[in-house]
């Protein structure tokens, strides 16, 4: 009982006026139960009108309209608000921190080539199929974070969706340099907050090759993974042809003859859940999307922002109510001493036009 | 007040009693002597006067004895109009009652005076108004004054119960009383005032304004405000509420008609103008 009273305390210490002092002009409203601006009529003896139950809700409503009204008007005035405020709430849903490869190679189809007629670059289907992903839960954080020679950060982690489709619509943008994907990670990483808790955490790498990743920068990589945990995805876009991850390569196994088996080898050596995908068209990599997505599905802290909202508007829409209601009730007034004269006058027009 | 100008529009009435007395007027006495309609014979020993001899009767009677003719004696009355004062009676209709009420007493008082009756005036609200009493009197100057007075008069009073002390004031011998009001009085003071007047003959005229029930508007928000203080209130006129209205007022009307049958006379509904003819044709048909 007192939680809910304390809640309703709360919920009414949002509620504030921007010229409080007006509001002292409030008890006008209890002006309509002292007279009310409507003509009397001199009666001889109401208790010869028979009761009537309707005449007296319409006596009740007008005093509530002449309340309203005088209330409505002096609280519009007075410039009442709701203030904003954030609201942390449980969603489902992962913080997803993506890592887009733009390097030229991204702009290829997945055969190889410069698209043309229906064929889809690399870059425009991971866009497609990854806005679609954006839009599906309501609850995700994002962050995208973009690499070619040296990483680029487009959006830091948010739950604003339309930013985050709008970043991924970015990435079929004609393609950059080389493929330098150990800063990149590094970025992605640096994307996940600090006190974000018990929230899943996802790093999503997209892109359609490897490169080495130096020792130095590795030993940096595998710390931070360590500290932050999350889960890592790989999706590799194959252009057909080349080598797979799990491709050994003919030659000496070195990381400059495969890079892809080696960056795998690296993920595989994090000690955090890993998946790589290899998608060897459109189809395959929204497979792999939906597969993540079917993944990461846990609770996940997010923080709602309610704006602070003015109120003049709907204090001066119940005052024009209650206005409307009062000159109508003005309007439907009789006088019965002005349709007894009516009467007399009635019969002037005549003499006029006799005389 | 048109009405005092008209010559010959007389309030007529007769006095359903036949009156004792000793003062000379129009109404037909119970007692004999004077110049009034035939009433009996008697035997000459009992009333010695030669010139009423009645010869007819004398000789058709065969044990001889001498018939004298004995006429009624023609006896004035009193005419006592007592006026609710209470502040209903200022309502303004069609007509502004005040007004009617000033033209019906002087009215009266005329009609009264000229035929040597006695007029006088009581006009109560809580408690008899003694600023506008007229003992009962002869003289026109005065009676038609105090009904002047009493046109001019603003009713305030919250009840007409002055009106048991009126009754109490003119006790006595029967008189002629006109009862005139808007009758709007609680059921047990129209019980009581018509049972404190029961020995008289009383005439209720029974103001009425048809703006309060059949002139109603069909449709309309109307906010009457009581006249007697008791608050005011928003009606909401539409053609049901209007014929309950009427039927209720109808119904008032008729429990009043039953009452004062009951003492007497049918109530004289004085509504719009004043028009002492209509008033003599129901008193000739009461």
């Amino acid at each position: 009982m007192s939680g809910f009273l304390a809640k309703v305390l709360a919920e009414c210490a949002r509620f504030g006026a921007e010229r409080p002092a007006v509001l002292w002009l409030l008890p006008l409203a209890l002006l309509p139960l002292v007279s009310a601006p409507r003509r009397r009529a001199a009666w001889a003896d109401l208790r010869a009108v028979p009761p009537d139950p309707l005449s007296r809700a319409l006596a009740g409503l007008l005093w509530a309209a002449g309340c309203l009204a005088v209330t409505g008007l002096v609280a519009g005035i007075s410039g009442p608000y709701r203030a904003g405020e954030r609201v942390t709430r449980t969603g489902t849903g992962a913080e997803v921190s993506m890592l887009l490869d733009r390097s030229g190679s991204m702009n290829e189809t997945f055969a190889g080539r410069q698209p043309s007629g229906e064929e889809e670059a690399k870059a425009a289907a991971s866009r497609r199929i990854l806005g679609e992903f954006v839009g599906s839960r309501a609850h995700d954080l994002f962050a995208v974070t973009a690499f070619s020679t040296a990483p680029m950060l487009v959006l830091p982690m948010t739950d604003r969706h339309d930013a985050v489709r709008a970043a991924i619509a970015a990435i079929d943008r004609p393609g950059l340099d080389y493929t330098n994907v150990g800063r990149g990670l590094a970025m992605a990483l640096g994307q996940f907050g600090a006190a974000s808790g018990h929230a899943s955490r996802v790093l999503l790498l997209v892109s359609d090759g490897a490169a080495v990743i130096d020792p130095r920068m590795q030993d940096t990589l595998r710390a931070a993974f360590a500290k932050i945990r999350p889960n890592l995805y790989w999706l590799f876009l194959r252009t057909k042809g080349s080598p797979g991850i799990g491709d050994r390569p003919t030659g000496e196994d070195t990381p400059q003859a495969a890079p892809e088996r080696h960056l795998d080898l690296f993920f595989k050596s994090l000690a955090v859940p890993y998946r790589a995908f290899e998608a060897e068209g459109p189809e395959a990599v929204a497979a792999a999307i939906r597969q993540i997505e079917s993944l990461e599905r846990d609770p996940i802290p997010y923080v709602e922002v309610r704006p602070r909202r003015d109120l003049a508007a709907w204090a001066y829409r119940l005052a024009a109510l209650g206005l409307v209601l009062l000159v109508l009730a003005k309007l439907a007034e009789v006088d019965l001493a002005r349709g007894r004269a009516g009467q007399g006058t009635a019969r002037a027009p005549e003499r006029r036009m006799a005389a | 007040m048109t009405e005092d100008a008209r010559p010959g529009a007389d309030i007529v009435y007769l006095p359903r009693w036949r009156a004792r007395g000793n003062r000379v007027g129009a109404h037909r006495g119970r007692d004999a002597g004077g110049p009034g309609t035939f009433k009996d014979q008697v035997s000459f020993l009992r009333l010695p006067d030669a010139r009423r001899l009645d010869l007819r009767a004398t000789l058709r009677d065969p044990f001889e004895n001498t018939y004298v003719r004995r006429f009624e004696a023609r006896i004035a009355v009193e005419v006592w109009a007592l006026v609710d004062l209470s502040a209903s009676m200022r309502f303004r209709g069609t007509a502004d009652r005040m007004a009617l009420v000033g033209a019906l007493c002087a009215s009266l008082a005329a009609s009264a005076t000229r035929i040597g009756d006695g007029f006088g005036l009581l006009a109560c609200d809580a408690a008899i108004r003694e600023d506008l009493f007229l003992p009962a009197t002869r003289g026109r100057a005065g009676a038609a004054l105090a009904a002047a007075r009493l046109a001019e008069s603003v009713p305030a009073g919250a009840s007409a119960a002055g009106l048991l002390a009126a009754a109490a004031r003119i006790a006595g011998r029967p008189k002629m009383v006109f009862l005139i009001s808007d009758f709007r009085w609680p059921p047990a003071l129209l019980e009581q005032v018509f049972a404190s007047l029961a020995f008289h003959d009383v005439v209720p005229v029974l103001l009425a304004d048809p703006a309060e029930a059949e002139a109603l508007p069909e449709w309309g928000l109307v906010e009457l405000e009581d006249l007697e203080g008791s608050g005011s209130r928003l009606v909401l006129m539409r053609p049901a509420l209007r014929r309950r209205w009427i039927a209720r007022d109808a119904e008032r009307l008729a429990r009043l008609g039953r009452l004062a049958r009951r003492y007497g006379r049918t109530p004289f509904r004085l509504a719009e103008r004043f028009d002492p003819a209509a008033l003599s044709r129901h008193l000739l048909g009461t």
